[in-house]
């Protein structure tokens, strides 16, 4: 008898021949993901995933309240849909009400309020005597002997009691909710342009939840912008990391790049041109560190900056695809993203990224190509471009 | 490194370090509670620092209590003194310009449906005494709360007068004092100060962090905020820390010799920079009268923690309360009340010195304004 977690992949089981290399990948996530979790056995049978301890006595598999971070750890990861801690146990349907009980018990110690419930069974052993609706009918009518509070209701219960019997016997009561996507690796890495805001750590997020590694990049304004806006935007990337995995932060030392654009360029053209040579900067790191792709936390018209005319004349200055997967989210369905990841605590810490000073009172909402011809007559946007990339320090952000 | 950011901490002085080491040793480091040997022994120790304490602040010693930091002396009487005398009144007269720690503890107060008259507070930092008299005139006052030297801007509070003030219109009315920016750096002598309860702070004399005073003249009553053992004759309980309050009295000695010196040599420096800095454009919001080792200076042209952060790079560290954020301005509470305008006060650097800082250190700080004037400043 041990517990054992079932995690259960989504998405990855609607592949076809190519299925095997996904399952591969998250395999091998989960393993570097719960490698501080003692040594498990990880395997796989049809769209499950088992995680067993090799040691019986891990203490992160001993109850629903010990097994919470593991739990959370595996949510974490990218192609499971949800996760529930297990009861394997050989033996007869005695042994399977033994353990209901004691799993339900733990299950109602911790959420007092649960009343009702029903029973679910799956038997893919044909050799075990009982069906699975006698299964359910027995077990439902034993949980209810022993917890009289209880009642049964088939829809929508409190909790849901179930009983697999395999080649060995399963029980398991209530599955935390993972984020579905597809495993991080199994598609080409892209650069996130992350700032200290709530929004690009979201894309980051929602990028690497369709199997896309990271590497991100900052463009810090030092003594314009503190140290504590740097460590801000290096913790969110540690949160984004929780999920995409380890990556490396570049972070551009922009200072004397936001002096020379603010002297030579006007001021209501000041955040199109200054994010024209965030992007080229960014798209000469991506090419540098192998990302195929740019990543921004871009909404349609959320601040100047995001009008389609800003997008398009800031869009023009690389050839690589820039990905925005806010374009069509409203800010609520961004921070509700946020606030799910645990990042909106930290992205709204009172560090700002950008000094006010640099930011125009009445920027170009609309601005025309011949405006931005004009913005840059005077700036050498290769030499900013260049120097952006050699005053780069390069941080490694490890999930733990 | 230039440290001109002595009045938000100081660094310990070598004799506190070895003062330190001294009181960890085994045989000194007993309970002073416990019966036996040891710990009288230990008791006879803290009773010492105790009186020495007192004897130089000018208290008696069953007039000073250790407690952890300056905040809890404050809400040890501030809170305590309320508690305490429910009959004394229902109001209590203040400033605006005061530490958090008084004002949270009024807010408290105020919570508990005591009302608190603030007085109008000039562009010198002092309380206006018109104002004084006015909500003294009120009647009903059981206590008032003032600082000796404003933590942000030096300013001096005229003591005497305003006591002199309290005691005629309102004799009953209880004094608080914050004696924490003035200790070392001016004369304080508790007899002759006459406030009823005043508050001290290790850390800003060079000495470790965690370690205040309180002092309550014998007659006034209030009640413990900590209670338990009854340790520091009930008012303050948990064991007492002879290393602690060692520390503080160490502390205590060396900055209570050459306080004039140590003024002198100050004075010199702040007016250097009163010069040189205003030749340059800045705007002195520090009063003329103001201690000289605090001195809030507007920069122009450069929010206050852009100057701080261009500082840094030079190693120079000064202070700000205002923080550059694009949502919402903070702008330093006390600057504003005195009338300073925003914008002005959005910009103030606080520079405060010890007595250890130098003219060079001064001499280098301009040179490297200059030098931040001509890379950084945008516009």
């Amino acid at each position: 008898m041990a517990n054992v977690l079932l995690a259960r992949m989504g998405e990855i089981t609607l592949k076809g021949l190519n299925r095997g290399s996904f399952e591969i990948q998250l395999k091998s996530n989960l393993k570097y993901r719960l490698k501080r979790f003692g040594n498990l056995k990880i395997y796989q049978s049809q769209s499950r995933i088992w995680i067993e301890p090799k040691e019986e006595e891990n203490p992160n598999f001993q109850s629903l309240a010990q097994a919470e971070d593991i739990m959370k750890a595996v949510c974490q990861v990218f192609g499971i849909v949800s996760v529930s801690l297990a009861r394997k146990f050989e033996g007869d349907f005695e042994s399977i009400k033994e353990n209901a009980v004691e799993f339900v018990r733990e299950l109602l110690e911790r959420n007092p309020d649960y009343k009702t419930f029903k029973v679910e069974s799956k038997r893919g052993n044909k050799t075990f005597p009982m069906t699975s609706p006698v299964i359910c009918d027995e077990l439902g009518g034993h949980l209810l002997d022993t917890f009289p509070e209880l009642t049964v209701k088939v829809k929508n219960p409190d909790f849901i009691v179930n009983v697999e019997i395999r080649e060995s016997n399963y029980v398991y009561v209530g599955k935390m909710m993972a984020h579905r996507g597809l495993p991080v690796g199994t598609c080409a890495r892209g650069m996130l342009l992350l700032s200290g805001g709530i929004d690009s750590p979201v894309a980051g997020f929602m990028m690497a939840s369709r199997g896309m590694p990271l590497d991100a990049v900052y463009f810090h304004s030092h003594p314009y912008t503190s140290d504590m806006a740097k460590q801000k935007v290096i913790d969110l990337a540690k949160i984004v990391s929780g999920y995409s995995g380890r990556m490396t932060l570049h972070v551009v030392n922009f200072t004397q790049i936001q002096l020379d654009l603010y002297k030579h360029s006007p001021q209501d053209m000041l955040t199109v041109t200054m994010r024209r040579v965030m992007l080229q900067i960014a798209e000469r790191l991506a090419q540098k560190y192998d990302c195929k792709c740019l990543i921004t936390g871009e909404s349609l018209g959320q601040v100047a900056s995001q009008t389609m005319e800003a997008i398009a004349a800031t869009n023009e200055v690389v050839k690589m695809p820039i990905l925005r997967p806010l374009i069509g989210l409203d800010k609520q369905a961004t921070c509700d993203i946020s606030r799910d990841i645990g990042a909106f605590e930290t992205s709204i810490l009172p560090y700002e990224d950008c000094c006010t000073v640099f930011v125009a009172k009445h920027p170009k909402t609309h601005p025309h190509p011949e405006d931005i011809i004009e913005a840059e007559k005077d700036l050498d946007i290769e030499s900013l471009v260049e120097a952006g990339v050699l005053g780069t320090e390069d941080i490694v952000i490890d999930p733990f | 490194m230039i440290y001109f950011d002595n009045s938000a901490t100081t660094f310990v002085s070598d004799k506190v370090r070895a003062k330190i080491r001294e009181l960890m040793e085994d045989e000194v480091s007993a309970n002073p509670g416990a019966l036996h040997r040891l710990g009288n022994h230990a008791m006879d120790l803290y009773e010492g620092i105790r009186k020495e304490t007192a004897d130089i602040l000018g208290a008696k010693p069953d007039e000073i209590f250790f407690t952890s930091c300056a905040t809890e002396s404050a809400n040890t009487a501030i809170k305590g003194y309320m508690s305490r005398n429910k009959r004394a009144g229902k109001a209590v007269i203040s400033t605006r310009t005061e530490h958090k720690a008084t004002l949270e503890s009024l807010e408290y107060l105020a919570s508990n449906g005591y009302e608190i008259r603030y007085l109008k507070t000039g562009l010198d930092g002092k309380p206006v005494m018109e104002s004084l008299e006015e909500e003294l005139g009120k009647g009903d006052v059981a206590l008032a709360c003032f600082t000796l030297v404003n933590n942000e801007t030096g300013a001096i509070m005229p003591y005497e007068l305003v006591f002199k003030t309290i005691r005629t219109l309102s004799p009953t009315t209880v004094i608080y004092l914050d004696c924490v920016q003035a200790l070392g750096k001016m004369p304080v002598n508790l007899a002759s100060i006459g406030a009823d309860m005043c508050s001290f702070s290790g850390h800003k004399i060079h000495s470790v962090k965690g370690n205040g005073i309180l002092y309550v003249k014998k007659g006034v009553r209030i009640d413990p905020l900590i209670v338990g053992g009854g340790q520091q004759d009930g008012m303050r309980s948990g064991t007492q820390s002879a290393v602690l309050a060692g520390a503080f009295l160490e502390a205590l000695k060396e900055v209570s010799e050459g306080i004039e010196e140590g003024l002198s040599n100050v004075s010199k420096i702040n007016s250097y920079l009163r010069k040189e800095l205003t030749a340059r454009g800045a705007v002195i919001l520090s009063p003329d009268d103001a201690l000289p080792y605090v001195l809030n200076v507007s920069f122009k042209g450069f929010e206050s923690e852009t100057m701080l952060h261009c500082l840094e790079i030079y190693d120079i560290y000064v202070s700000t309360v205002s923080a550059c954020s694009a949502k919402s301005k903070k702008v330093s509470y006390v600057l504003l009340e005195m009338g300073v305008d925003r914008k002005t006060a959005a910009n103030a650097v606080r520079l405060s010195f010890s007595r250890y800082n130098t003219m060079d250190e001064a001499e280098e700080f301009i040179k490297r304004v200059d030098e931040i004037y001509d890379q950084f400043l945008v516009k």
